[in-house]
């Protein structure tokens, strides 16, 4: 008899061999015609620039955290929404109070100008800069 | 199941026996706001901190005798978390006030807005601690915590040894809880249940393997013993203790140090008592794995090294950081007791533990403000440059070695005497052997306030009133529980026994 994890090792097993006979069937039986263009990342239909190892600006992990907060919201208003009749008041207001204190947390991104996007100045070169040995 | 309505009325009830906890959520939504809204003022979410404890410590006054589960079994409330909170929330009102009285925190360009917000988030998520019964909500009140206590580690960002200490702080805490989530599962997998008093129930009823047992419980210790800093889970302490703004390294040495004392006794006493109906002041343990002797190698490991390694640094702030590894070992010692003797006196002992080890870092402030430094040798002479603080900080140091008649002397007579009367005589011995080689250590520092550089002509310190005012808030209490200390030793006694649930 199999336990219920044995239930879920079975289900792994079955999963790696379902994957793996796709894919060396497919090794066997699809035409092989490389060229550059098919091997190129697609990107959206551009050509891709520059290697994808480059650092992300950390600006990007404050909008990802603003945005999972609305997202979990989101996550807890649906099952609310749907028992919300037999519920009534008493689920109202809390959860008024769960989206009050999420707004919150907006606001104090917002206000603490975490969220404002500060585009790097560019540096317009002048004619200075081709004078040989001033310091700028 | 519940039905809806039963659900319901239990949410309707929990409530109402959560309200410590949501006084503090409410002043923290209140401090975020009015630091938004003010941008100018110094101390504003300073003082909302401090009305939002008192308002806390109304209604924690109000459960004193409760005794009861909230939030289907997740949350308990019992005199034994009712003393722990006391303890979380008057360190947290004086580490507010010591915040006040440190420049260090106010060199800073940003201003101490957040600073005081994220303490309050702090101490939820140990009132949050305290109180839990169920795995989860223990991993969730430890990552609250510890994610403000992060922050807090590294607030004055620009110094460079605070983010030091930050991002040490992050990555052993990192590494611990995720050990102890592993722990979790596998406990889990064994049970089939988070919930603490469902785990004893089965424990009780079902044999298990008792090497997968064994490993998750060692595994989840580290988690806890994370939070009390107890060898071999204490590698940050001295680096974050030194790199952190005095009152933070105040806070973890103390509040964070309860909270994790806190759940370990309830980990243990609840999930292990075998509860046959009777006497259960002395812990008859489920299983065959001897967890006194677990405990008391964490203990004896704990005030070894804390008391060995403490001898040889120089920084006062490193000196206090082993030294409260070695006091996290002497509680240790008496949680290794496992029975409600040694629960009282480890309440006993965090109570004067409290009072004196915030003394003693407040004095670390107070003169880190007019020297800028911590280290052992800038401290010679300081006994006749400051005689205040001289004086105040030789009290908290007997204090902190446990000689009469000093609040540090009833907190170890009561641990000594319960370890003891378990009859661990020789962890007993041990720990006596180590108070005596803490001596030498803290002897040093007011041997050089008062012996080294006697006749220098250097200026005096100079301080406000109303900093050593505060001061004597801590000093008078080190001395008063020294002699006075029956109101506690009860209230301790009456609070060891821990709730087993329905």
């Amino acid at each position: 008899m199999l336990s219920d994890f044995g239930v879920i090792l079975l289900f792994f097993i079955i999963g790696f061999i379902f994957v793996g006979v796709g894919l060396v069937a497919a090794a066997f039986i699809r035409p092989s015609h490389p060229n550059p263009i098919k091997n190129s990342t697609y990107e959206c239909g551009e050509i891709p620039i520059g290697g994808p190892w480059i650092r992300f600006n950390i600006r990007f992990y404050v909008i990802a955290l603003v945005f999972l907060l609305f997202d979990v919201e989101v996550v807890f208003l649906l099952p609310w929404a749907l028992v919300f009749k037999q519920l009534g008041w008493f689920a109202f207001i809390e959860m008024i109070v769960f989206v009050v204190i999420l707004v919150m947390g907006l606001a104090y991104v917002w206000g603490k100008g975490d969220i404002d996007w500060e585009k790097p100045k560019p540096y317009i070169p002048s004619i200075d800069d081709l004078v040989v040995g001033k310091k700028k | 199941m519940l039905g809806l309505d039963q659900f319901i009325a239990e949410l309707n009830k929990s409530i109402s026996m959560f309200l410590p906890e949501t006084a503090l959520v409410i002043a923290f939504l209140v401090a975020l706001l009015l630091d938004l809204m003010f941008k100018k003022s110094k101390n504003l979410t300073g003082y909302t901190a401090l009305i939002g404890f008192l308002v806390t410590g109304y209604f924690l006054f109000k459960q004193m005798n409760m005794q009861s589960t909230a939030f289907s079994n997740m949350f308990v409330i019992d005199q034994f978390g009712i003393f722990m909170k006391w303890v979380i929330l008057l360190s947290s009102i004086g580490v507010v006030l010591i915040s006040f009285f440190t420049n260090e925190l106010y060199e800073k360009a940003k201003g101490v807005g957040e600073y005081f917000t994220l303490i309050i988030g702090m101490a939820f998520g140990m009132f949050l601690l305290v109180g839990s019964s169920n795995l989860i909500i223990i991993y969730l009140a430890i990552e609250t915590m510890s994610l403000s206590s992060y922050v807090l580690a590294g607030y004055t960002k620009e110094v460079k040894r605070a983010s030091e200490a930050s991002l040490k702080y992050v990555i052993f805490g990192a590494v611990s809880s995720g050990i102890m989530i592993y722990g979790i599962s596998i406990l889990f997998g064994l049970t089939g249940s988070l919930n603490l008093f469902e785990i004893n129930r089965f424990l009780a009823a079902n044999p298990v393997n008792n090497f997968a047992l064994f490993l998750s419980v060692i595994m989840i210790l580290s988690g806890f013993g994370y939070k009390i800093s107890a060898v071999p889970f204490h590698f940050w302490t001295p680096d974050v203790y030194e790199g952190a703004p005095v009152p933070i390294t105040a806070y973890l040495s103390v509040a964070s140090k309860a909270a994790g004392f806190a759940i370990l006794l309830r980990f243990f006493k609840v999930t292990f008592l075998d509860s046959v109906p009777g006497n259960d002041s002395v812990w008859t343990l489920l299983g065959s794995i001897d967890w006194h002797f677990v405990i008391a190698i964490l203990a004896v490991l704990s005030m070894t090294l804390g008391n060995l390694v403490a001898l040889w640094q120089t920084n006062v702030k490193r000196i206090l950081a082993y030294s409260s590894i070695a006091h996290a070992g002497y509680m240790l010692m008496a949680v290794s007791t496992m029975d409600d003797a040694g629960v009282a006196s480890v309440l006993i002992y965090f109570f004067m533990y409290m009072v004196m080890n915030l003394g003693a870092f407040y004095v670390v402030a107070l003169i880190a403000n007019n020297i800028g430094s911590e280290e052992i040798d800038d401290y010679n002479g300081l006994g006749y440059r400051a005689p205040i603080l001289g004086i105040c900080m030789t009290l908290f140091l007997i204090s902190l070695t446990g000689l009469p008649p000093t609040a540090g002397f009833i907190g170890k007579l009561y641990v000594f005497s319960a370890v003891v009367k378990a009859g661990y005589i020789w962890l007993a011995v041990v720990g006596v052997i180590n108070s005596v080689i803490s001596l030498f250590y803290y002897v040093k520092i007011f041997r050089n306030m008062y012996l080294n550089d006697v006749d220098s002509n250097k200026s005096k310190l100079t301080y406000s009133p109303a900093s050593i005012v505060l001061l004597f808030v801590f000093a008078i209490p080190t001395l008063y529980l020294g002699i006075f200390f029956n109101d506690i030793v009860k209230w301790a006694s009456y609070s060891a026994n821990i709730f087993m649930g329905k």
